[in-house]
């Protein structure tokens, strides 16, 4: 961008084509990413498309993945056409949809889809995220590299549907950096003390967005919306919540 | 129209299985034998045992006075079945109604399939030929019932018989070629009614009256009097489309456009007729005698070429076809009505297609990964958490009409079966204070409950989990657990049985 200023001995149109070659891309970017969803209004204040890109990968991290399915259903239900289809690919057998009620998750939408190898995982996902009657694909990866994430994200550019990559921290699920439009991580938080079970209280940290910063939130799931909670500093140990290891 | 039949007769099947599994018993005389009454008797016996002069039906102990040397082997009718039903299946070939003809034989209705093999004879000679080759001692005819090819198979030197010739070719086979049972067949030897044609020429009512209806019904069978109906060892199957190459074939491109072809044809009937099919068989028959088959279901009645194409695709890229391909069938199965849907207006140059990609992804996921593992969920009423919700395979799946229970906070995903955990500190009848999951220690500092859920006594089999206490706790970094006590008469046990988002 510092390349047009600096040409001051250019001259006006040669001035303004560079101008617009610089623009362009960034317009084409706001364009490809135009379909969003809402996630929160604090959290969508913090994005550069104002909510959710859909049509993209995103991964969403937690520990033990309850968190982490519980944020991508939530977002996932808000992605309503209709007749539009949930696909939830996991190599168990372990999803329990009434637990998906809370979240806007309605089960009827749900196809549970459940793999043996990696490669078939791979496979029912790309298949999933080809169909234009699915709307979200939930995946329970343990290990994806760049080109199978880069071949998620021309699966869901071309047809529109929206991946959500779960990775379970716990058991040291990884991706490559910059896989990814998004990678947000999901963390409970001590609630505050007038607040009840069915009310989680999460830690939300969005710790990479394409073509924006990343943020961290407090927010708690409250009447079917996230809700802000006083930010006070929760103190973490690293990436792992030690006492959240379990089963 | 009229009906033809081919029967083969194997006169010595328990041997031919015996020779093709160890060849060297070719050259060495050797029996097999039957335990009848305490005693071995002699049942098929090889040729140089029968140059020896040893005959089926006589004692062992007899036979080795003749040979000493003489091999045995205990007959074993459950692999002369098994081999004689990948003897029918491999007749399957020249037609789809081929059935088992008692323990020694094979009839095939081949009403109107000779000429595809270049006629009756050609057909005879080829099936004789081919299993001559396996090293099988083998007998045909054809005629046009069912008794007559029966009887000419195993009691004349004639292969093909036309309906003119008939009576001539019957007339001098003895009565026993009627499958009559062997007193009667030995009564009437006794009265000089030694062959058919001395049956035929006297009054039907006084061989009724004398020797029972039996006789006359077989007679009138082999004269083509009366029905006979065969039952093939597998339904034909009503949609069905085969084709026999010139030369073998095998390479991908080939087999691929041959199932194209064949799929078009099935999928145009299918399309005529308003029905679809839920499943579809593709058997290929290899030179070498042995028979490939591919299975694709789908979820729902179908009948688009390229959509079947693409799952067949799928399923043929691993494909063994050894020496080639000579013959491939593809039959339809689980037909369903499915009507056909108008989405397009005449005169509007629009291109409106119903869209079938649901159908088409599950599909493709159920024929790779089955059935059995793309699912939905549908809900049962029970008061356990684990059994309140089942999987149900997308083929199986009710159109939803469930009524879903209000929202209650549950976890999103359940420990299976519920994990054991140990409560490090409780004040009793309340929640726990610390507990202690792996060599984890939570310090409680919220928690709710109890919610109590009872199993179902009145179900068939009684569950072995007890009345169960669930809490909802928090420790004091914020993770959520949801856990449950069981009290029995020998104290309480608490488990993990899910973590709460």
């Amino acid at each position: 961008m510092g390349s047009v200023f600096r040409t001051e001995a250019a001259s006006a149109p040669e001035r303004a084509t560079r101008l617009r070659e610089t623009i362009e891309p960034l317009v084409a970017i706001q364009r490809r990413f135009s379909r969003t969803v809402p996630v929160s209004q604090e959290i969508d204040a913090g994005l550069p498309y104002r909510g959710l890109p859909l049509g993209c990968i995103h991964e969403v991290r937690s520990s033990g993945l309850a968190c982490g399915i519980a944020f991508a259903a939530m977002l996932a239900a808000r992605i309503s056409s209709p007749g539009g289809q949930i696909v939830y690919v996991a190599s168990d057998r372990t999803l329990y949809p009434l637990g998906l009620l809370a979240y806007g998750v309605q089960p009827e939408r749900l196809i549970h889809v459940v793999v043996r190898r990696p490669l078939d995982l791979a496979w029912a996902t790309l298949e999933a995220l080809r169909c234009p009657q699915v709307d979200a694909v939930l995946a329970v990866v343990k290990i994806a590299d760049l080109t199978l994430c880069r071949r998620f994200q021309l699966a869901a550019e071309s047809h529109g549907a929206t991946g959500f990559l779960l990775t379970d921290v716990v058991s040291r699920a990884t991706t490559p950096v910059a896989s990814v439009i998004t990678r947000w991580q999901v963390f409970p938080i001590p609630a505050p003390p007038e607040s009840t079970f069915e009310e989680p209280c999460w830690e939300i940290e969005l710790s990479y967005c394409r073509g924006g910063r990343p943020g961290r939130w407090n927010a708690a799931w409250r009447n079917g919306r996230l809700e802000p909670l006083a930010s006070k500093p929760v103190r973490r140990a690293g990436l792992l919540h030690p006492n959240t290891l379990a089963g | 129209m009229r009906q033809r039949f081919l029967c083969l007769f194997f006169p010595r099947l328990g041997i031919d299985r015996l020779e093709r599994q160890n060849p060297q018993r070719r050259s060495s005389a050797f029996a097999v034998v039957r335990e009848e009454r305490n005693h071995l008797y002699i049942a098929a016996v090889n040729d140089p045992a029968k140059d020896a002069g040893i005959r089926p039906g006589a004692r062992l102990a007899d036979a080795r006075t003749l040979l000493p040397i003489l091999d045995i082997v205990l007959d074993d009718p459950e692999a002369d079945e098994q081999l004689k039903q990948s003897l029918v299946e491999w007749c399957d070939r020249y037609s789809p109604l081929a059935a088992h003809d008692g323990p020694d034989g094979i009839v095939l209705d081949i009403t109107g399939c000779a000429h595809l093999f270049g006629g009756e004879a050609a057909l005879l000679e080829k099936i004789q030929t081919l299993l001559r080759e396996m090293k099988f001692h083998v007998r045909g005819a054809i005629a046009d019932t069912v008794g007559a090819a029966w009887a000419l198979a195993r009691f004349s030197k004639q292969g093909v018989v036309t309906r003119e010739e008939l009576t001539n070719a019957l007339d001098p086979l003895p009565v026993k070629a009627l499958r009559i049972a062997c007193e009667t067949a030995a009564r009437l030897d006794q009265v000089g009614l030694t062959a058919i044609g001395h049956l035929r020429r006297i009054s039907r009512d006084s061989l009724a009256a004398r020797h029972g209806p039996g006789v006359l019904l077989r007679l009138d069978q082999v004269l083509g009097l009366a029905e006979e109906p065969i039952t093939p060892y597998r339904a034909p199957a009503p949609y069905r489309a085969g084709r026999t190459f010139a030369e073998p074939i095998g390479t991908a491109a080939a087999i691929e456009r041959t199932v194209l072809d064949l799929l078009r044809k099935l999928c145009t009937r299918l399309e005529k007729e308003h029905r679809g099919a839920r499943l579809f068989n593709l058997d290929c028959y290899r030179v070498d005698g042995s028979v490939v088959r591919r299975q694709v279901r789908t979820s729902k009645p179908g009948r688009s070429v390229t959509h079947l194409m693409r799952l067949f695709s799928e399923r043929t890229s691993s494909f063994d076809v050894g020496f080639g391909i000579e013959i491939m069938v593809l039959s339809a199965a689980d037909i369903g009505t499915s009507a056909p849907v108008q989405m397009t207006l005449p005169h509007c140059g629009d291109s409106i297609e119903k869209d079938t990609s649901l159908d088409e992804l599950l599909d493709r996921l159920g024929s790779r990964l089955g059935f059995d593992r793309v699912c939905r969920f549908q809900i049962r009423e029970s008061l356990l958490p684990e059994s309140s919700t089942e999987f149900v395979p997308v083929t199986n799946a009710l159109p939803s009409s469930a009524c879903w229970p209000e929202n209650r906070v549950r976890p999103v995903r359940l420990i299976e079966p519920p994990a054991p955990i140990e409560i490090a500190e409780i004040i009793p009848g309340k929640s726990p204070v610390q507990i202690r999951i792996g060599r984890q220690l939570h310090r409680i500092v919220r928690a709710e409950g109890p919610e109590r859920l009872t199993p179902e006594w009145w179900r068939d089999r009684p569950s072995r989990w007890k009345t169960r206490d669930y809490y909802r706790i928090e420790n004091q970094r914020g993770a959520r657990f949801w856990i449950f006590r069981e009290t029995t008469w020998s104290g309480e046990r608490w488990f993990l049985h899910g973590h709460l988002p």
